[in-house]
């Protein structure tokens, strides 16, 4: 067979390797900010744009789509040209994916901390930026397949089946769930309400984790681990079963990040058991790993890659454990809502993602520029301070957790909240804050050490910008199944019939799953008493979107005594109808604020409260963690957008009067009027066009509607 | 297509994969280990187990069970609450039948009541609530209104309902302890008078004492004679 001569483009994987390092340490910078700001809130300095609630959106869509978005980028431009024996497809289309996406990131890191934000969790980028990931996913998804079609190499290798079905599935998640009615430039309402909205939202949001932080990272695992040591992978058929149960089963899991909530109870159901079914298909990746390393383990003393790689491998088996232990819903009802889960994704993206980038661009970065590494003290040293950082990061949050749910849910013999005061809870965990700020600084040191290291490693070579390499040319093969060819080896040979089963793998839980939940009625029992937000409210809902409160405080209280007892009524689905966003949350670092408007409630506060609270929580609480918000009292309301968000909620059904866009703003000022001058008896004056006033009017029509019906 | 068997050194067991070669990366045709799959295939008989008894077999499936969980949940704690309070010395008193305490102990408890159920956010230099050292009030000043203002609110206002945080005899010595120790005390509240009057004083005497505390709300409420 005739060898043909050909150039493997490094270039552009030095370019994404790059931007690895360079967006993680800003990624684990922010990180490491917010963590002190929950320590220490004076960490906050009275900015709105370094607030905890705009920075928190920042550091997880920094760490994810930054991280270790350029991360695998990396990864596949670099494996693929090579498992494929090909040039990729297109210089043109990776330069504008790299362009594209790292233009997408500063916009990120703009708009964000500017407070535009579509408030649901890793899906916080607005409108525009939301089409221009799309556009430049396509692109990647086009050079990607354009590879593969042009491969010299018969069969596609189980890291490149990981790397489509990522591209294939981020595609659908991605499109379905920011579907969104702009308003705005940067604004826009979700076109799910409630309920549907956190069903979708979490079908998102979980295989954001399983499309984005695990099957690409899976791929680049199927590379560089056999590669660094050069040893064959241990199992075939393993691949193939942990492959189509890992796509098949994760995209029905997301559900169990709403149990014990307002989500019908067989999409609970279906949650439950599709994370306990996929414990083993993700262990199948982490022994797939270990197992290669048979025979290698003596160097894993030596070399600093393969020690990554061992710890990365062994973070993604402990969190894909826990995973499925934390979807239990005896272990969720305490876990939920707590640092546990923090504990649990840190150790992910810490343990996981963290070090098998590491991993690789220790690995690679003497390869690109024809050079040794510059010093594998340095990386070895790197190695232990990102365990230790890792380990001081996640202990203490384990602990905090527990402790403090164990407060939240303790009675008295008298059968009363043993801490009423929520404030008890938190400063009890607090020296676990401050540990665990240092396992985060621990780690970011570690990080810096790498940043030198691999500065100086690109400085004493020279970049091959064009590696030469030959491979004999594809001989076509008949598309139909040979004697003795086994299905999915034939499969591997047919890259378009691959991404489609691979497609059909994944639809078909998206399809049973959420469109019911989209569709049928019955899935969201209707309370006739709940009514549309008033336009005041509205506009302090879009505040609190805007302000990240949905970072500290949940909207939803769950049907345990302990809860009911704290914050009032547990929450029911039809409460939820008019809400775009949904923003029930997924943390309570502050108090659930699902009934907060309830008059006689147990978390009700009067105007005069919530207007000093605002304004300095210290004063009131003096040990809070909250932020101030003294910008809410000096800015005014934006009035001249109020009739387009009107118009866009009567897009999405929400049953406002024909006409009521224009009346909008004169019902806004009676309503601002009446709470200024509730405020004026306690001696506070301030004008009924301010932020804070419709921020209280939102505040105190929480849960409310619920108990008109009984009256 | 392979004939002679090509087995990987270090690992005698296993057959090297003659025709995988991934840019030099070798498969080993392994069975995937025997536990795991063992334990996938339990999983799966495990989770369909888990949706047919829930959702199947249970007589009253269209309750979700979360609800039940609850009701169970409740009416277990109540259970509990009401064999620990049969347990407990009789409550002698409500509302109406209450008696200012003034022992030391009691004040003791009435203060750490008074600091841990952070009375002092609202009622201190926040000004959000009224001054509760003066001798002005809005609901009275008897210990059974002010009793009863603790224990169940004056929700509408702001004032939470404490009952759900403390025990009448709490209650008790924390009323009793504002009316013994707080009054006429230096308060960092600097509301004036609200509410009616006691027999201590009336409104401008109020304010004149009221000068030296941190609440500057003007009078509240009626003043008692």
């Amino acid at each position: 067979m005739e060898q043909q001569t050909f150039y493997y483009d490094n270039k552009i994987v030095r370019m994404f390797g790059g931007v690895t390092i360079l967006w993680g340490v800003v990624g684990v910078l922010v990180g490491l900010l917010i963590a002190l700001q929950l320590a220490f809130p004076v960490m906050n300095f009275n900015l709105p744009w370094l607030t905890f609630g705009r920075l928190r959106p920042l550091h997880t869509n920094a760490i994810i789509f930054a991280f270790v978005g350029n991360g695998i980028f990396t990864a596949v431009y670099y494996s693929m040209q090579r498992l494929l024996k090909t040039r990729m497809f297109s210089d043109l289309l990776g330069r504008i994916h790299f362009w594209g996406w790292q233009l997408i990131i500063v916009a990120a890191a703009i708009t964000l901390p500017l407070g535009y934000t579509q408030g649901k969790e890793y899906a916080e980028l607005s409108w525009p930026i939301d089409i221009a990931v799309t556009l430049v996913w396509v692109v990647f998804g086009v050079n990607m397949l354009g590879t593969v079609a042009r491969r010299r190499v018969q069969h596609i290798y189980v890291a490149i089946w990981f790397y489509i079905s990522t591209f294939i599935t981020i595609a659908v998640l991605w499109i379905v769930n920011n579907l969104s009615i702009p308003f705005g430039w940067f604004e826009s309402y979700s076109v799910y309400a409630g309920v549907q909205d956190a069903l979708v939202q979490w079908w998102y949001g979980h295989n954001a984790v399983a499309f984005f932080l695990t099957t690409p990272m899976l791929g680049l695992m199927y590379y560089f681990l056999p590669k660094a040591a050069n040893r064959p992978v241990y199992s075939y058929k393993l691949s193939i079963i942990h492959f189509w149960a890992l796509i098949f089963l994760y995209i029905w899991a997301g559900p169990h990040h709403l149990l014990y909530q307002a989500l019908p109870a067989w999409a609970q159901s279906m949650g439950v058991v599709f994370s306990v079914m996929l414990l083993m298909p993700s262990w199948g990746g982490m022994v797939n790993g270990l197992l290669t390393l048979r025979g290698a383990w003596d160097r894993v003393r030596d070399s600093a890659v393969l020690k990554f790689y061992v710890v990365g491998v062994t973070a993604y088996g402990m969190s894909t454990f826990e995973g499925p232990m934390l979807s239990l819903k005896s272990v969720n009802a305490i876990s939920h809502f707590t640092d546990w889960t923090i504990a649990h994704v840190h150790i992910g993206a810490m343990g996981w993602n963290g070090f098998m980038i590491f991993g690789m661009i220790y690995w690679l970065w003497p390869r690109l520029f024809n050079t040794k590494l510059k010093s594998e003290g340095l990386a070895n040293t790197h190695f232990w301070i990102g365990t230790l950082g890792m380990i001081l990061y996640a202990v203490p949050l384990y602990w905090a957790a527990i402790t403090q749910v164990l407060m939240w849910n303790e009675f008295t013999a008298e059968g009363l909240l043993a801490y009423p005061n929520f404030m008890e809870t938190v400063t009890q965990i607090l020296p676990m804050y401050y540990l665990r700020a240092l396992g985060g600084l621990l780690y970011l040191i570690g990080f810096l050490i790498f940043v030198y290291n691999m500065i100086a490693t690109a400085r004493s070579g020279k970049l091959v910008a064009e590696e030469e390499a030959s491979a004999p040319a594809l001989t076509p093969m008949p598309s139909k199944r040979q004697p003795g060819e086994t299905p999915h080896r034939w499969v591997e040979r047919r890259w378009v019939a691959f991404s489609i089963w691979a497609f059909v793998a994944i639809i078909i839980g998206t399809l049973i799953e959420i469109v019911p939940g989209l569709m049928v009625k019955s899935n969201v029992p209707t309370i006739k008493s709940v009514m549309p937000y008033t336009p005041l409210e509205l506009a302090g809902r879009d505040i609190y979107v805007r302000e990240g409160c949905y970072t500290c405080h949940s909207q939803q209280i769950r049907p345990f005594r302990a809860e009911t007892e704290r914050y009032g009524e547990y929450s029911k689905a039809g409460e939820f109808v008019y809400d775009h966003p949904y923003q029930w949350g997924s943390r309570r670092m502050g108090p659930d604020l699902a009934r907060e408007g309830v008059v006689g409630g147990p978390i009700y506060k009067s105007n005069a409260w919530h207007y000093k609270h605002m304004l300095k929580p210290q004063d009131l609480v003096p040990t809070s963690l909250m932020p101030a918000y003294p910008w809410l009292i000096s800015d005014q309301i934006d009035l001249e957008i109020m009739p387009a968000k009107i118009r866009a909620m009567q897009t999405l059904g929400v049953p406002y009067a024909e006409g009521f866009d224009e009346l909008a703003v004169a019902d806004m000022a009676k309503q601002g009027q009446a709470l200024a001058d509730d405020l004026k008896k306690s001696n506070i004056d301030v004008a009924a066009d301010r932020e804070i006033i419709a921020m209280i009017a939102y505040m105190q029509r929480l849960g409310v509607d619920i108990t008109k019906e009984k009256k | 297509m392979a004939t002679e068997e090509q087995y990987d050194k270090e690992t005698v067991d296993s057959k090297l994969m003659i025709d995988h070669d991934y840019d030099g990366i070798k498969e080993l045709d392994n069975p995937p280990p025997a536990w795991l799959m063992w334990i996938f295939y339990a999983s799966i008989i495990w989770s369909v187990f888990y949706v047919f008894y829930y959702h199947v077999f249970y007589d009253d499936s269209n309750i979700p069970d979360d609800l039940k969980v609850y009701g169970a949940q409740v009416s277990e704690y109540n259970l509990e609450v009401d064999d620990a309070i049969a347990a407990m010395p009789v409550s002698t008193f409500d509302e109406k039948s209450i008696e200012l305490l003034s022992d030391e102990a009691s004040m003791a408890e009435g203060q750490t009541l008074y600091a841990t159920k952070t009375c002092d956010v609202c009622h201190g230099a926040s000004n959000i609530g009224p001054n509760l050292s003066d001798e002005f009030w809005l609901h009275g000043n008897s210990i059974e209104e002010i009793f009863s203002v603790i224990k169940y609110g004056k929700t509408d206002k702001g004032m939470t309902a404490f009952k759900t945080q403390m025990t009448d005899v709490q209650i008790q010595q924390l009323t009793s302890y504002i009316l013994v120790k707080m009054k006429g005390a230096v308060s960092t509240n600097t509301k004036g008078p609200e509410g009616k009057g006691t027999d201590m004083g009336n409104a401008e005497g109020a304010e004149d004492e009221s000068a030296d505390t941190s609440n500057a709300k003007g009078p509240e409420g009626e003043k008692h004679e």
